[in-house]
């Protein structure tokens, strides 16, 4: 019930913006999300953290059926993977209020009220676990974000928001079309229908080897363009420049996240020996993804595209943990969706407070800012630092952890000339990438110190460079200073601080003690990883081409886990809806 | 050949009283070593619970970070930055002394390890068999004795230096510099102190952020800006080797913490001493080549030196603390830390000492044709820590050990004195627009400092500390049989760096009295620092240039009709007067404590000590049947330790003999010497070693352009063809839509053409499917 509650209180809120008068349309978005941040806050204190791996705060079955007939439901429930997600949206969503309240002057109600739609189709996609549930929200993040990019939007938004829109459906629209065949054929065997992802996943996976090669190229497309991975990306960096500061926010601080989320919590358990099989093509399209993204990062001018595209080489890392299918990779891979969310989102806030200055992104007419705004300089060298991944602060152990987690991730270890006198390697894991793919994509590392110094380089120090109309001596030569900014001071206000300051918290205290975030994630996780590994190397064994529609052994009605198959842990939670 | 030996023979007859005093250690050192290799068989001891208050030590810098912090954020407008810095450093020296006195005393195990708190632990099994845990835990043991108490100490020295020193920018500038300042000694003591891998990682990227932000402490030039950039990039590619490295050894041993590490080597340095080389499996033998990427960036060894000089952009005091002293030597510290590992594969050593080498001279070569004396200094600085190299891979850790510790001390030294000139005197660092400034009023203490920095630096003999251990590291390259190669180069090293430096002292500091000042007026407040130099050199990418052209740029003498260099006042002088005393001082190190010195005293106790077992591992497997005794080299007949003492001596004797009859006797102008004359003899040669062989060029060439170009290819890519055919796709409904309603325009439109081919796609496959 209680996560019903989080999702309804967006939405209750955005009816009450559409119809009270727009003058109080930011304070009432602001209630919602703060009610949707306590809410949350109170969901990670009561949540258990002993058993992680749990689905809990289900919503009973009785009040959660929707079409019977077609086995949907409104199924939710949260593990701790889910719950780090939630609270990362949960403390996005006051934020980006407030990072709006100079940037937005017209159609107060239509922004704040879409803000607060998407803010619970995003809660939605993080807490379901019934497929056609998990697959609107999903979709509807698109519409509110659509128009938040068309209207509020820069000079050449309604071709980036097309193209967004446009990209990212179809994309969805194929992921689609996988989870409905793995849901007909469960119906074509079973005689009726579920979108039960629990049901779903263990059916799914005792589709041979084949199937769900097919099973996983559709839902990796799908993912695949949300994340955005190479060469899917081009949506973004439009998208991006062209958005408001908000809605870059949370672009990259969590609609993003929804590809990654798809990938770990429903690619991989829905086809794992194709995943397991297809982990070196996955991290191969990673790689190139961390140094092409990094790369064309190194060549930007617009300081906004810049951190756009340094999303994708980002997210190249993140996926790279995925496919390594260990507890280390997918562990930092959790850990990088909540610090890319972190930091990247505040480089966008950053970016954002400096454009309602000067109005202009461009770094031939930005310069030296140093001088002139040394808060903001403060915070803008921090959080590139968080970026660039540097120890003690955040982005360092989870961007360790996706390399180390593909390092570890070889059968080669302890044979041949990675060999051991005694034969044994006890830090790997079993696995198809190893050295070389974490040597590559470590390259990344250092690309990412070139073009993020090139930023700061340019952005912050050097001599003092203000677009055209803008004094260069500023406030000595003329007096003023400010005032002329949409009543904005030179260096940031108090607003501006205060919705900085919590990230750049998080960051510090993720870098310094992950400990217990790596701990609780450690379950779900080891589950995962466990079912992918252990399932992959079942199925791969398998003959490749199976007669059409024989189930295996043992996976009959009315047994559902299936006598051939270890249990999750999970199962024992989870709700059968279709019975 | 001849006349070197001749030479060597009258001052072995003229110095033999002297010579005595050291003779007995050396011959002997070899029977010793081989007793050391057998009494050190066993693995390196289980390390014992260190007591928590050690954490003060990088606790305290941290504490001084955020005060430092606090006074920016409150807008403090005095010295109290600077004060609250001395104050939180001191504390945290006189903790390091405390551990020390407490380890030597056997009062705290050594090793030790005291755990704070758990930083990452990643499990995958069941048990501890699978996981890797990085706990923010300190690994105590004499070789980190040593290291916090040069880096503490001269910390809290040159921040008592910078408070004098950095007082123009009192303000924001002044709470940057010291936050930063304090930073960088949190980092480097978690560099130090930390008990595994990943949290001597932290501490590397950290000094390297700090480093950064100090290079480029000036912001609003770009030199400095372009400078601290490409510190902390080159670093990064050392970096990575750390972390591949690291990762290797994770895999491999299963832990990143040194205790575990050492405990699963011992297998195999037990198989070494044995001779049973096969039994070390190759991936072990990679893990001490990709750390050592990482020490060779972090320490300025080729090919990852660049950065180094370019980073005499920051203010002096960090140039001395961070860019001479200390963060520099991290490199060292990494191998000597790890050694049992690096010892373990055959080629790992041999690299190291001839990059060591090879460094040291190209260093010194471009060290004698700059005329910018801080650079100079910079380049002496990469020279000297090639011979630390060149120590640790001759196997005498305790010798590398040694000169990193004399070194702290001389080269800050160095650096403040040459810093007290540049603050003096406006910016100027150009050796020929300065002249005779020992003997100007009220320079008398930087004179005799400089002085006692260069006759170190040069190694004169027998009454410097530069001279007893860099004699350690020659002495041990003549004498073992595979280094002597190594050994020439660092011989002719030394003479070159006696040379380049008195060419500075016999410049700058005696002769005619003379100067132009430069062009940074001190003593106006803010960030404004600087700023000058950024208008002069706006489109300069590199520093050096910027510098070297300084006296080109027609600053008149009228715009400075009216300098008085200031001469420095007390905290400049005092710290100065300590470094001096401290760098004499240092010598008495190498007579007591150990019949290597105080340094290799405690080297012999921590991980660093494999050396004589390295050696008579070495001699077991080169030198075939028999090899079990210590294979000696010697130096034409004589034991190379004590033939060393005499010929290094006479070496640096050699080295101030030429600069002061060249730069010396008879120079009457700052501008012009005698060596001016005998430039045409090296015809280009001269000119190559001032734009420093061109090496900066040829990587900007060979890779900073072909990554630039493939950048903007990767550009044009994106946006013509990865985004070019998702626009082709996007064409045919909008062409469709448009041919159908052709003024439709809007949201809706959009949609619904969306929404409708997703649906086509989807039915679509679904019949695909179920048929």
């Amino acid at each position: 019930m209680m996560l019903a509650v989080l999702i309804l209180i967006p939405l209750a809120a955005a009816v009450m913006v559409a119809v009270a008068p727009a003058s109080r349309a930011r304070s009432i978005a602001m209630v919602g999300m703060l009610g949707v941040a306590v809410m949350a806050g109170y969901l990670l204190f009561s949540f258990d953290w002993e058993h992680t791996a749990a689905q809990q705060f289900a919503l009973d079955e009785e009040s959660s059926r929707l079409v019977p007939s077609l086995g949907v439901s409104l199924s939710m429930s949260v593990d701790s993977i889910s719950m780090m997600l939630v609270a990362l949206t949960a403390l996005l969503g006051p934020i980006c209020v407030a990072a709006s309240k100079t940037a937005i002057t017209e159609r107060l109600k239509t922004y704040y009220a879409w803000m607060l739609v998407l803010q619970s189709a995003m809660l939605g996609v993080f807490c379901a676990r019934d497929m056609i549930f998990f697959y609107t929200c999903f979709e509807f993040t698109l519409i509110p974000m659509y128009i938040m990019i068309s209207l509020w939007g820069s000079t050449n938004r309604k071709k980036a928001a097309a193209k967004f829109f446009l990209y990212t459906f179809t994309g969805s629209v194929i992921a689609l079309a996988g989870i409905v065949y793995v849901a007909w054929s469960y119906a074509d065997r079973h005689g009726m229908w579920t979108f039960d992802a629990d049901t779903l996943m263990r059916w799914s996976r005792s589709l041979p080897a084949a199937t769900q090669g097919w099973v996983l190229g559709a839902l990796l497309l799908g993912f695949a363009v949300k994340v955005p991975l190479f060469p899917f990306h081009t949506w973004l960096p439009l998208a991006h420049t062209e958005a408001p500061t908000a809605g870059s926010v949370i672009l990259a601080g969590v609609l993003l996240k929804l590809g990654t989320y798809g990938l770990v919590r429903f690619a991989m358990p829905f086809a794992p020996a194709a995943f397991v099989g297809h982990a070196p093509f996955i991290a191969a399209v990673c790689v190139v993804g961390i140094l092409y993204g990094g790369l064309i990062c190194w060549v930007q001018t617009d300081v906004k595209k810049l951190v756009a595209y340094s999303s994708v080489a980002h997210l190249g890392f993140c996926v790279l943990g995925l496919a390594s299918c260990n507890v280390m990779g997918v562990t930092g891979s959790i850990l990088y969706m909540i610090n890319h969310g972190l930091s990247t989102g505040a480089l966008f806030l950053l970016i954002g407070m400096v454009y309602e200055r000067y109005h202009t992104r461009s770094m031939k007419e930005l310069g030296g800012l140093a001088a002139k705004m040394p808060v903001w300089s403060t915070f803008m060298v921090f959080f590139a630092m968080a970026s660039v991944g540097l120890p003690g602060l955040n982005g360092f152990v989870s961007e360790f952890m996706c390399l180390f987690g593909a390092f570890q991730a070889s059968d080669q270890w302890g044979a041949g000339m990675w060999g051991t006198a005694a034969g044994q390697t006890p830090g790997a894991t079993p696995g198809h990438l190893g050295a070389w793919v974490a040597a590559i994509a470590g390259t990344g590392m250092v690309v990412a110190a070139m073009y993020l110094l090139y930023m700061v380089g340019k952005v912050v120090w050097g001599p003092l460079v203000e677009p055209a109309g803008h004094s260069s001596h500023g406030a000595d030569a003329h007096g003023h200073g400010s005032h002329e900014h949409g009543g904005l001071p030179r260096d940031l206000t108090g607003r501006e601080i205060g919705v900085l300051v919590p990230l750049a918290a998080l960051c510090i205290v993720l870098g310094v003690y992950p400990s217990p975030v790596i701990k609780a994630l450690k379950d779900p996780v080891a589950l995962t990883t466990d079912e992918v590994v252990n399932f992959g190397k079942a199925r791969m064994a398998m003959p490749l081409v199976p007669p059409a529609n024989v189930v295996p052994a043992g996976h009959q009605e009315g047994d559902p886990h299936g006598a051939g198959e270890p249990a999750p842990a999970h199962a024992v939670e989870s709700k059968e809806t279709a019975r | 050949m001849g006349f070197m030996m001749t030479l060597s023979t009258i001052l072995a007859t003229l110095a033999s009283p002297i010579a005595a005093l050291a003779q007995s250690e050396p011959v002997h050192a070899a029977q010793q070593e081989a007793g050391h290799a057998a009494a050190k068989m066993e693995a390196i001891a289980a390390p014992g619970v260190g007591p928590l208050w050690l954490l003060l030590i990088p606790v305290l810098p941290l504490v001084g970070f955020v005060l430092s912090a606090l006074c920016a954020a409150f807008k403090v407008k005095s010295k109290l930055p600077a004060w609250l810095t001395v104050l939180c450093l001191g504390a945290s020296f006189a903790v390091t002394l405390a551990m020390y006195l407490q380890i030597s005393s056997g009062q705290i195990a050594n090793p030790s390890v005291a755990t704070g708190f758990e930083w990452i632990r990643v499990s995958w099994g069941l048990g501890d068999a699978h996981s890797i845990v990085a706990n923010f835990g300190l690994y105590i043991d004499s070789l980190t004795c040593l290291w916090m108490l040069f880096v503490t100490g001269l910390a809290t020295l040159i921040g008592l230096y910078a408070s004098e020193y950095m007082a123009g920018d009192v303000g924001a500038g002044y709470c940057r510099f010291f936050a930063a300042f304090n930073l960088f000694v949190f980092s480097m003591s978690c560099l130090v102190m930390g008990d595994n891998l990943l949290l001597l990682y932290l501490g590397w990227e950290g000094v390297g952020l700090c480093s950064y932000l100090l290079i480029g402490y000036f912001y609003k030039k770009p030199s400095a800006v372009e400078a601290g950039k490409k510190a902390f990039i080159v670093n990064r590619i050392g970096d990575l080797g750390l972390a591949l490295g690291l990762m290797l050894t994770a895999v491999h041993f299963g832990s990143i913490e040194y205790s575990v590490i050492f405990a699963k080597a011992q297998p195999y340095l037990t198989a070494l001493s044995e001779g049973r080389l096969g039994d070390i499996p190759a991936v072990v033998q990679l893990i001490p080549v990709l750390l050592m990427i990482g020490a060779f960036g972090k320490s300025a060894q080729l090919p990852l030196y660049v950065w180094l000089p370019d980073a005499m952009e920051g203010p002096t005091p960090v140039s001395a603390l961070i860019h001479a002293a200390t963060m520099v030597t991290a490199g060292v510290y990494l191998i000597a830390r790890t050694y049992p590992l690096f010892l373990l594969s055959e080629t790992a050593l041999p690299i190291v000492a001839w990059t060591g080498a090879l460094t040291a001279l190209l260093a010194a070569t471009i060290g004698m044709a700059q005329f910018d004396i801080k650079r100079i200094m910079a380049y002496s600085t990469v020279s000297q820590l090639g011979y630390m190299f060149a120590g640790l891979g001759v196997l005498t850790s305790g010798g590398a050990a040694f000169h990193v510790f004399t070194h702290a001390f001389f080269k800050a030294m160095l650096f403040l004195s040459c810093g007290a000139v540049m603050h003096g005197f406006a910016g100027q660092l150009d050796l020929r627009k300065l002249s005779g400034v020992g003997s100007m009023p009220g320079w008398r203490v930087v004179g005799i400092a400089m002085l006692v920095g260069c006759l170190n630096l040069a190694g004169f003999p027998v009454i410097t500390s530069g001279y007893w251990s860099k004699d350690m590291i020659l002495g041990e390259a003549f004498a073992n049989p595979h280094m002597v190669a190594i050994g020439w180069i660092l011989l002719l090293t030394a003479g070159l760096t006696a040379y380049y430096t008195f060419r500075v002292y016999f410049r700058v500091f005696v002769g005619p009295k003379y100067f132009e000042p430069g062009d940074e007026v001190h003593g106006h407040g803010g960030g404004d620092h600087g700023s000058h130099g950024a208008d002069a050199h706006g489109a300069d990418a590199h520093g050096h240039k910027a510098h070297d052209e300084h006296g080109h740029e027609g600053h008149g003498h009228d715009a400075h009709a009216h300098f008085h260099p200031h001469a420095p006042g007390w905290a400049i002088n005092t710290v100065l007067a300590i470094l001096a005393i401290a760098a004499f001082a240092v010598i008495g190190l190498r007579f007591v404590g150990g019949h290597e010195g105080w340094v290799s005293g405690l080297i012999e106790h921590s991980s660093a000590n494999y050396a004589g077992h390295a050696m008579y591992a070495a001699a077991a497997s080169h030198a075939g049947a028999g090899g079990d005794e210590h294979a000696h080299a010697t130096f034409f007949g004589y034991d190379a330790h004590t033939a060393m003492m005499y010929v290094s001596g006479v070496v640096g004797f050699i080295g101030i003999a030429v600069a002061f009859v060249l730069h010396f006797v008879g120079r009457t102008t700052a501008a012009k010497s005698r060596a001016d004359a005998l430039l045409p003899l090296v015809g280009p040669l001269a000119k190559w070693a001032q734009g420093k062989w061109y090496v900066d060029e040829l990587y900007n060439a060979i890779i900073r352009v072909p990554l630039l170009v493939l950048a903007h290819l990767f550009h044009l890519i994106d946006k013509a063809i990865v985004d070019g055919i998702v626009d082709l796709f996007g064409w045919v409904p909008k062409f469709t839509g448009s041919s159908l309603r052709p003024s439709q325009s809007g949201v809706l439109h959009g949609y619904a053409l969306s929404m409708a081919g997703g649906l086509a796609v989807l039915v679509l496959i679904v019949v695909m499917v179920m048929k």
